[in-house]
């Protein structure tokens, strides 16, 4: 399939068999568009040496997803419970529609076990710390590390450690461990201080911009060349979005993040009535984006990134995220659900950690599930890419883990149109 | 006229699994797999360069 488009004065041919990108003129585009152009010899012949070279029209090659068997991933909800009351939090503001509670040591331990036994010969294992707030139970925390650690050295593996914190309680000995042992860290920060402050508020209903904001730029600082995110979440509330992340850049953050909401909320919500405006914002972002490239003052965000040249293998690309296969939840009580996101869904309960995975009738479904089996993804050029979109927000906004839902998928193709540009001004700069 | 800006490396091993979960990443709400690279790629590349 040949999707061509147009970013500002440029036109671009992305060929979905192939993966690969081309520049090329309006008339080109437009012919390879379907249109009726008159083409000269010369220009039909560029095109057919690309096509025979396999790098144009090429088929799509149907591969099956990955189906090891093997867990490579938790995601450890070591506190069902949060020192804040965002707005738009879908995780019940930490609690899950359920009591908020701590994660023992016990049960952490009991997941680091059951990974280790689920992994087979898998060398690499990650474990995600999240919440509500990890750090409300860091004690837990630190010593679910140290025994991971030190069992995964006895089976000769190694855990590859991340905790998504608020910051808020990011205090010295805190900050110094998350450091020391994990691979990343995500930091949430919503942008302009008004913006943040809107929604992500203390249980006093304080805005909480303030008492983050220093912690944050103190262990980012700390953190010097390992990976961080400083992640936001924009809503309907602001729409004009770039600012944030331009605003944090600002601040002298340089790896970014900022998420379109994920909220039933009506005034917050995501609506197809703001896509224009979103495609918009993600236009001038992608502008400054590369103006401060090119001045020296770049910085990274998360989804102007597109690796074509070096990226996954088409099996891992028709697989999706891996949830509910390779990829588990552990809730504070040892539960296992596909992935953060059906935390709390009891119909989505897979097993616990300690009796292990007791429905392979789930399991045979997100193993199964996969680019081929999200049918309206057939012919959209997006797919290799994105691999059919979060099964959670599928579930949660079409009722159905392989039905997409448009919203996402607009914003998705955006963005990565935005990034292929990215990826040819680059190009254009290094020549 | 058309150029080429960027075609996938050849690939010797596809399927490995080796691979970082896609959630484990900086967004936890819209995975994107495209913007991963492959780990058996970097983790050669790393080794060619020393």
């Amino acid at each position: 399939m040949i999707h061509t488009f147009r970013y500002h004065e440029k036109f671009y041919v992305y060929d979905t068999g192939s993966g690969s990108l081309h520049e090329c003129d309006e008339k080109t585009a437009r012919h390879l568009a379907g249109e009726p152009v008159p083409m000269t010899d010369e220009e039909l012949a560029e095109i057919a040496d690309l096509k025979a070279a396999g790098l144009l029209g090429a088929p799509e090659t149907e591969a099956r997803p990955i189906k090891s068997g093997e867990v490579k991933a938790l995601c450890l909800h070591v506190c069902h419970d949060c020192n804040l009351r965002c707005k738009y939090c879908f995780a019940d503001e930490g609690a899950y529609h359920a009591a908020r509670e701590m994660m023992p040591l016990s049960v952490a331990k009991a997941a680091v076990d059951f990974l280790l036994r689920e992994s087979g010969n898998r060398k690499a294992l990650e474990m995600d710390f999240f919440g509500g707030e990890p750090l409300m139970n860091f004690g837990v925390l630190k010593e679910t590390v140290l025994y991971a650690k030190e069992e995964g050295k006895k089976r000769g593996k190694k855990f590859l450690f991340t905790t998504t914190t608020n910051g808020l309680l990011l205090d010295g000995e805190k900050a110094d461990f998350l450091n020391e042992e994990m691979e990343n860290v995500v930091l949430s920060l919503d942008g302009r201080p008004e913006v943040h402050d809107a929604v992500r508020k203390t249980v006093s209903g304080k805005g909480s911009f303030d008492a983050v904001i220093g912690k944050i730029k103190k262990f980012v600082q700390i953190r010097g060349d390992k990976h961080y995110y400083v992640r936001g979440t924009f809503t309907a509330k602001n729409l004009d979005f770039s600012k944030d992340v331009l605003f944090l850049a600002d601040e002298g953050f340089d790896s970014l993040s900022v998420e379109p909401v994920v909220t039933g909320i009506d005034d917050l919500a995501i609506k197809e009535e703001h896509l224009p405006r979103i495609e918009g914002e993600y236009e001038r972002l992608c502008d400054e984006y590369l103006k401060r490239e090119a001045e020296g003052r770049g910085f990274n965000f998360f989804h102007f990134n597109v690796d074509l040249e070096g990226g996954p293998c088409l099996q891992k690309r028709v697989s999706a995220c891996g949830a509910g296969n390779e990829y588990f939840s552990v809730l504070p009580n040892g539960d296992l659900y596909p992935c953060h996101q059906f935390a709390g869904e009891t119909e989505w309960r897979m097993g616990s950690v300690s009796e292990g995975l007791t429905r392979p009738d789930l399991r045979k479904k997100f193993a199964t599930s996969c680019l081929f089996t999200r049918k309206k993804c057939g012919d959209c050029f997006a797919k290799f890419i994105c691999s059919g979109g979060c099964s959670a927000n599928n579930y949660h906004y079409c009722g159905d883990v392989d039905e997409p839902y448009p919203i996402t998928c607009a914003m998705m193709k955006k963005r990565i149109e935005c990034a292929m540009h990215i990826l040819a001004e680059r190009k254009s700069r290094e020549n | 006229m058309i150029k080429t800006v960027a075609k996938p490396a050849e690939k010797k091993v596809t399927g490995c699994g080796e691979c970082r979960s896609t959630c484990q990443s900086a967004c936890k709400t819209s995975c994107t797999v495209g913007n991963q690279s492959c780990e058996r790629i970097t983790r050669e590349q790393k080794i060619e360069k020393k």
